[in-house]
């Protein structure tokens, strides 16, 4: 009963006083926040630290959450500058975010992994090893749009930057994940032959 | 190629205009090669829709919540008491040690105090104002009955509000 209602009514719960009802909404939205967090941290334990972040967060702040928007766009608001505080923190010891390079160990680890774990490739896997490979903001971009049921101008919102250059980004995250996933097959194939 | 691609994109997110839409409709009716990258860009998208979602472990949940109600009982004991509260507590200890003064000074024998040589004169003819009649056994009880009062409703309120903070 408790999970048809809409995230403004659990919301009005939680507001009164119910705790229970907060627990409905981190259940609703925890599988997205989390592969959202996955995108930038590229590893569970860092990943389930920015998502329990995220939803304590978006707790304390549930009064002052407008309702102009919808919650997910307001939450995934919350884990897109949370995720990026990470990334920051952890630039200390890397070069730049902004670098692919950065994310080439991973490609490069995501094959070393491939070849024991060949029975378990299909389509779908070689599609999310794509999208880890991405730069954190196509990758969000290219979830949010495919995944969390955002239109452009709520993507843009959530993360802060322009309709236009969310369309831009996503045009080209799109290219890119064309690409890798194009290489990756590729890559499959040499391997079986 | 890239600016046809991204007109086929827009076509098939349905963002583009109905100038736009129309053109595009035209094109692929009419060029074989458009035909073609609108056909792989459509399977493309939907393949990219087939995405999955990761999961986080079974007690995501509980440790959310877990953490919320540790963060709550570590909340500073000033943010968890109503200003009120703490301003009846010390309404209560300033009348009570206001009544308490008053009633030491008035039994105070200022004459016994002739041999302490404290430098302060006193003039020979000062007399304490006489407030002892005033205390009367009814005041006295009703000033103790008032702050007995004011302390258990201080007590009831603070105990309502620590209840409440456990319900949440």
């Amino acid at each position: 009963m408790q999970s048809k209602l809409s995230d403004i009514e659990l919301i009005d719960q939680v507001l009164a006083g119910n705790q229970a009802a907060y627990a409905d909404l981190v259940k609703r939205h925890q599988r997205f926040v989390f592969t959202l967090a996955m995108r930038f941290a590229k590893g569970r334990e860092d990943a389930e630290e920015i998502a329990q972040d995220c939803f304590i967060k978006a707790y304390r702040s549930l009064a002052s959450f407008q309702r102009q928007s919808k919650f997910s766009t307001w939450l995934y608001s919350i884990v897109y500058t949370t995720a990026m505080t990470f990334l920051r923190k952890r630039r200390v010891d890397t070069d730049s975010i902004d670098d692919e390079d950065t994310y080439i160990q991973v490609e490069n680890q995501s094959s070393a992994y491939d070849v024991n774990d060949a029975e378990n490739k299909s389509r779908s896997f070689y599609l999310n090893q794509a999208i880890e490979q991405l730069l954190p903001d196509d990758a969000t971009i290219i979830t949010m749009f495919y995944k969390g049921e955002q239109s452009l101008e709520e993507i843009a919102q959530a993360m802060g930057m322009e309709a236009n250059t969310i369309k831009v980004k996503l045009f080209r995250a799109r290219q890119r994940l064309k690409e890798k996933l194009e290489r990756n097959l590729k890559h499959e194939a040499k391997e079986l032959i | 190629m890239n600016h046809i691609e991204e007109q086929l994109w827009n076509y098939i997110d349905g963002t583009c205009t109905a100038d736009e839409q129309s053109a595009i409709n035209k094109l692929i009716a009419s060029d074989e090669a458009v035909r073609v990258k609108y056909h792989e860009l459509l399977a493309l998208n939907t393949e990219f829709a087939t995405m999955e979602l990761d999961e986080p472990s079974m007690a995501f949940t509980y440790n959310v919540i877990e953490a919320i109600r540790t963060e709550q009982a570590q909340a500073p004991l000033k943010a968890a008491i109503n200003k009120r509260i703490i301003m009846g507590i010390a309404l209560f200890f300033v009348l009570t040690l206001t009544g308490f003064l008053v009633f030491a000074f008035t039994k105070m024998d200022f004459a016994a105090m002739g041999s302490v040589n404290l430098g302060v004169k006193v003039p020979a003819n000062f007399k304490m104002p006489e407030v002892s009649t005033a205390f009367s056994k009814p005041l006295v009880e009703g000033f103790m009955f008032f702050d007995v009062v004011l302390g258990l409703f201080l007590f009831d309120a603070y105990l309502r509000r620590k209840k409440q903070a456990h319900t949440n």
